[in-house]
């Protein structure tokens, strides 16, 4: 395959986990961000079920892409973009089906991570960072090929866990500081992450 | 047209696909799960309160099942809701005494000495921290947190201090945890009114008397006349509730018209003509 090298792979991942990190960088995927980051372990188990379904979407939607709705569109209606309107809906289709079987695996499984996660599991279908993920990996020329896709698809997940997991670090320390009462809860949550928002800024030039 | 009639047959086709996989998925990681859980949530009240002390009524049902809570673990659906979880178990259900919330303390505004203007925040936790609001460091501070905590509309802030109305009360004890001064606690109901000693002043009786009309003394009289019902420690009378009955026996009966303080009152409905009021007040002058 042309266009897949180990440089390109890494510098892919380097830039979707650090520097176009879907939530520093992307505003995507807030809700649960802020949602689930009260404890290390769930933010972290809500990252892990991120990056599965993610990564898992991103892999069927590229197929979806390329197999299914860009040769129907070429051989119909010559053209291959004919059928993009599509997009959203199977998108959105690959991705709550995803949820569904880490629900139903989680619930046999992992069932205390089950019920720790609780709503926001189901949520993870509104998930923006997936949809995004998915609709980006269509737009950018770099992620093409179906291992560079894979590669940002499963970047994208490990920097929401990495992010997410920073989150609940910090929110679990901040339960033990004097915060002014105005700031309480929501305030000081939004506060630190836009700090950490905008540290992340300072890998702006590594990779691509 | 052709253009639907493609979207159509794409996204039918794409559907096919994922509903067999779920479907499969489905079959292969099914969860056992007894079908009594569901059965018992539906009989809950749902209010999810916590007041069992599980993660809301399903995580309780859940228990209730697996045997780690008792059917009659709900406090807000009562005996009813009980002999209903126990009818889907499959068990005799024992009737026990609902627990209500009685408060330690009966000095209304008029009784308590030694009161401070105080313009700082309306908070017991706030004037507890201060410490200086009242004489008396044990009463009640009447701020009404219990009455805000309450989610039932049933605690009300009359005339200083805190009211129950039991009709409404469920017993969730978040009252209990709102108090800076844990003056509430939760007693079983055995009867529709039960008597409380509400007075928590740790104090001797010229101590109490100097903050307090209605504080409790510390005299032991009622120990001595009902030794199992009553007991003092720490200079104030507490109620047994293992051998109180709510009957009013003749030991109880003395025990009230002995007492030289106004601090043993009925809490509940009322019970003929004594509800809510200061008991012997004759004797009390003396």
């Amino acid at each position: 395959m042309d266009g897949v090298t180990l440089g390109g792979l890494v510098g892919i991942l380097l830039s979707v986990v650090l520097v176009n990190n879907f939530v520093f960088q992307g505003f995507l995927g807030i809700c649960p961000f802020l949602g689930v980051s009260r404890k290390i372990g769930t933010a972290f188990g809500m990252g892990c079920a991120v990056t599965f379904v993610i990564t898992m979407a991103g892999a069927i939607t590229w197929i979806i892409m390329h197999g299914v709705l860009e040769p129907i569109g070429a051989r119909v209606f010559q053209d291959a973009k004919a059928l993009n309107f599509l997009q959203y809906v199977a998108f959105i289709m690959v991705i709550a089906s995803m949820v569904q079987l880490v629900e139903m695996y989680l619930k046999k499984f992992f069932p205390s991570l089950y019920t720790a996660l609780g709503v926001y599991l189901p949520l993870i279908t509104t998930n923006c960072a997936i949809l995004g993920a998915c609709l980006y990996i269509y737009m950018k020329p770099e992620t093409a090929p179906f291992l560079n896709a894979l590669v940002y698809a499963f970047g994208g997940g490990v920097g929401f866990m990495m992010a997410i997991t920073i989150m609940a670090g910090i929110r679990e320390h901040i339960r033990f500081s004097d915060v002014p009462k105005p700031l309480q809860g929501a305030g000081v949550t939004l506060l630190v992450a836009g700090i950490l928002a905008l540290a992340f800024t300072g890998f702006t030039g590594i990779g691509k | 047209m052709l253009e639907i009639v493609m979207a159509a047959v794409v996204l039918f086709g794409l559907t096919l696909i994922f509903a067999t996989l779920l479907g499969i998925a489905k079959e292969k990681l099914r969860v056992e799960e007894d079908p009594r859980i569901g059965e018992v949530t539906e009989v809950l009240p749902a209010a999810n309160c916590g007041g069992c002390g599980f993660a809301g009524c399903a995580d309780f049902a859940k228990a209730v099942v697996e045997q780690r809570a008792k059917c009659d673990g709900c406090p807000v659906g009562g005996s009813e809701t009980a002999a209903k979880v126990a009818e889907i178990l499959g068990i005799e259900v024992v009737e026990t005494a609902p627990f209500r919330p009685v408060i330690h303390c009966g000095a209304r505004t008029a009784d308590k000495l030694g009161v401070v203007p105080y313009e700082g925040v309306e908070s017991c936790v706030e004037a507890n921290i201060v410490g200086v609001t009242q004489a008396c460091t044990y009463g009640c501070l009447g701020f009404g947190d219990c009455a805000e905590a309450c989610t039932f509309d049933a605690l009300h802030m009359i005339d200083g201090k805190p009211v129950v109305d039991y009709d409404k009360c469920t017993g969730c004890g978040a009252c209990v945890k709102a108090c800076p001064r844990d003056l509430i606690e939760l007693i079983p109901f055995k009867q529709e009114s039960m008597l409380v000693v509400a007075c928590a002043n740790k104090e001797l009786a010229k101590a109490v008397r100097a903050v307090c009309k209605v504080g409790c003394i510390g005299c032991k009289m009622c120990q001595r006349l009902a030794g199992d019902v009553f007991a003092v420690d720490n200079n104030v009378a507490r109620i047994n509730y293992d051998n109180y009955t709510g009957d009013e026996t003749e030991e109880v009966k003395k025990v009230l018209d002995k007492c030289p303080a106004e601090v043993l009152l009925y809490f509940g409905k009322p019970r003929l003509e004594r509800v809510e009021e200061p008991v012997a007040e004759e004797t009390a002058a003396s």
